[in-house]
């Protein structure tokens, strides 16, 4: 059997097994569908940043050594690998499921671009700090803030408005929407546990990787995580996936402990120390503060003061 | 009268107001007393609001695709077309710019590496669920046209209609014959006078 395929996420937070939708998407994707096949998944969740492309998670690189980093792609693969989760549905169940997820990236996902990306307060609170807390120097200097403009970038592509700013017309605009797609998603779910049948379907991945982040992240706007809480059903839904599909996420993370989700740091952070140990040493070198010949070293050590000199045969005697 | 919109068409002119996009031309028309959903109830409404939203999602960004991302069908149509209201050099740098601008999009949107394979294969599932919730009825919601026959109408026409390079797209969507039945339906109910289609 080839080595198995590794799945790329950004870590978790906040209760979650990461903070990022697409993430949350394909995880669920593959948990849901590996425990239908009751073995363990083939995949295993390495929660680290690759240097190869930080800020394109998540990312899988296959056993041939291919690297994809679209969630449709990731998805396409593992359907190929038999991880499918909507073996079960009818035919007019798999067209309201894609019917739902247009939806949901119609008039959810901008909603969630602008309140983590471009709402001045969230996104320097708490997206920027979490991002540049999450990631080596010296990229949490630059890459949050690139991050940023891509998004607002994506939003302004999407809304069709090249001069799109954060204001509170574009706000309450994108709330509304998000709003009316949560009642929608409500109405639809009704009193049951996942959207079609007993088992979740990708329609379920999609929903939760969008409305898990609004729902845990605490925000210092918050309008959407409050629209959120008074759909009962729908955070019902969100713990009801996090308890099935994500149960011992916090005793993992305890127990990971010293690796602290990043490979070879030990090596890594010799090796930084030893980079700013040698710049060090070459500034002193270079401007003559420190010499390594002998020569030089006494007569660094001899005082300009003459009257010194005197005392200190002196004692060489003495 | 030569109507220079800044804004966005479709648009209606009632009285001294206009309003463009299908979206508030709809709530506008709501407004004023004229509405095809009422007798829907709220999970039927949920439905077709998502299929509303699939169908800008995926048949329009699809149709954009085909006629902006295709270099054979941008060169020899799409802008030409897309000129030929303005005199030279202006409308070819209008073209130029319209492509880039759409290209940007399906960048941002995660279209930009697909191929054309890809985009009518994403048609064809598009027309596959559309195909499914119509199954035998007369409209998508039964015996009443609601926003969403009018929507659907309208990109499966222009579909079917527009001449592009490959027939490929428009015989994607003929091979369901429950759509193709459907827009001939709904253009001989309502555009009686006028024969827009042709065999």
């Amino acid at each position: 059997m080839a080595a198995p395929d590794e799945l790329f996420c950004w870590e978790g937070d906040w209760g979650l097994p990461s903070v990022s939708t697409d993430c949350l998407v394909v995880l669920v994707r593959v948990r849901s569908a590996s425990l239908r096949r009751k073995k363990s998944s083939k995949t295993s969740h390495a929660l680290l940043l690759p240097m190869v492309s930080p800020g394109s998670l998540p990312a899988l690189r296959t056993n041939q050594n291919e690297t994809l980093s679209r969630p449709s792609d990731i998805i396409i693969h593992l359907r190929k690998q038999k991880f499918n989760a909507d073996f079960d549905l009818s035919a007019k169940e798999g067209a309201d499921s894609l019917a739902f997820i247009s939806l949901l990236e119609e008039k959810l996902m901008p909603a969630l671009i602008y309140t983590f990306w471009v709402e001045p307060k969230n996104f320097v609170e708490v997206t920027r700090r979490w991002y540049a807390e999450h990631m080596m120097f010296p990229l949490n200097f630059f890459l949050p803030g690139r991050m940023q403009s891509r998004q607002l970038e994506k939003l302004r592509l999407l809304r069709g408005d090249e001069h799109l700013e954060a204001g509170e017309e574009l706000e309450k605009e994108l709330y509304r929407d998000a709003a009316e797609c949560m009642n929608l998603l409500s109405q639809r779910l009704g009193s049951h546990k996942f959207f079609f049948g007993d088992s979740p379907s990708s329609l379920d991945a999609y929903v939760f990787g969008h409305l898990a982040p609004i729902l845990k992240c605490k925000l210092p706007n918050g309008k959407l995580q409050q629209h959120l809480k008074s759909l009962d059903n729908l955070s019902d839904f969100c713990s009801n996936i996090l308890l099935l599909y994500f149960p011992r996420d916090e005793e993992e993370r305890n127990l990971a402990g010293d690796f602290d989700n990043v490979p070879n740091k030990r090596r890594k952070q010799f090796l930084s120390a030893l980079f700013a140990l040698g710049a060090m040493l070459s500034y002193a070198l270079l401007t003559g503060m420190v010499s390594i010949q002998h020569g030089h070293q006494e007569a660094l050590e001899e005082p300009p003061d003459p009257e010194h000199i005197g005392a200190h045969e002196e004692e060489g005697d003495g | 009268m030569f109507v220079l919109s800044v804004g966005k068409i479709p648009f209606i002119h009632v009285g001294n107001q206009v309003v463009s996009e299908l979206g508030p031309i709809v709530q506008f028309t709501k407004a004023k007393g004229h509405s095809l959903s009422d007798s829907l109830d709220d999970v039927q409404r949920a439905e077709m609001k998502a299929y509303m939203e699939l169908v800008y999602n995926m048949l329009l960004t699809s149709e954009l695709f085909v006629q902006w991302c295709d270099d054979a069908t941008a060169g020899e149509i799409s802008r030409p077309r897309y000129s030929s209201p303005y005199s030279w050099p202006l409308g070819n740098i209008l073209a130029y710019q319209k492509q880039w601008e759409v290209r940007r999009k399906m960048n941002a949107i995660g279209w930009g590496g697909k191929t054309l394979e890809q985009v009518y294969e994403d048609v064809n599932q598009c027309c596959q669920a559309l195909s499914q919730r119509l199954g035998t009825q007369p409209y998508f919601f039964n015996k009443q046209a609601t926003e969403l026959d009018a929507l659907v109408f309208g990109h499966l026409f222009t579909i079917l209609t527009t001449r592009l390079t490959s027939t490929e797209l428009a015989e994607r969507v003929k091979s369901y014959s429950n759509l193709l039945s459907f827009c001939r339906r709904i253009e001989q109910t309502y555009f009686e006078d006028k024969k827009l289609m042709k065999d």
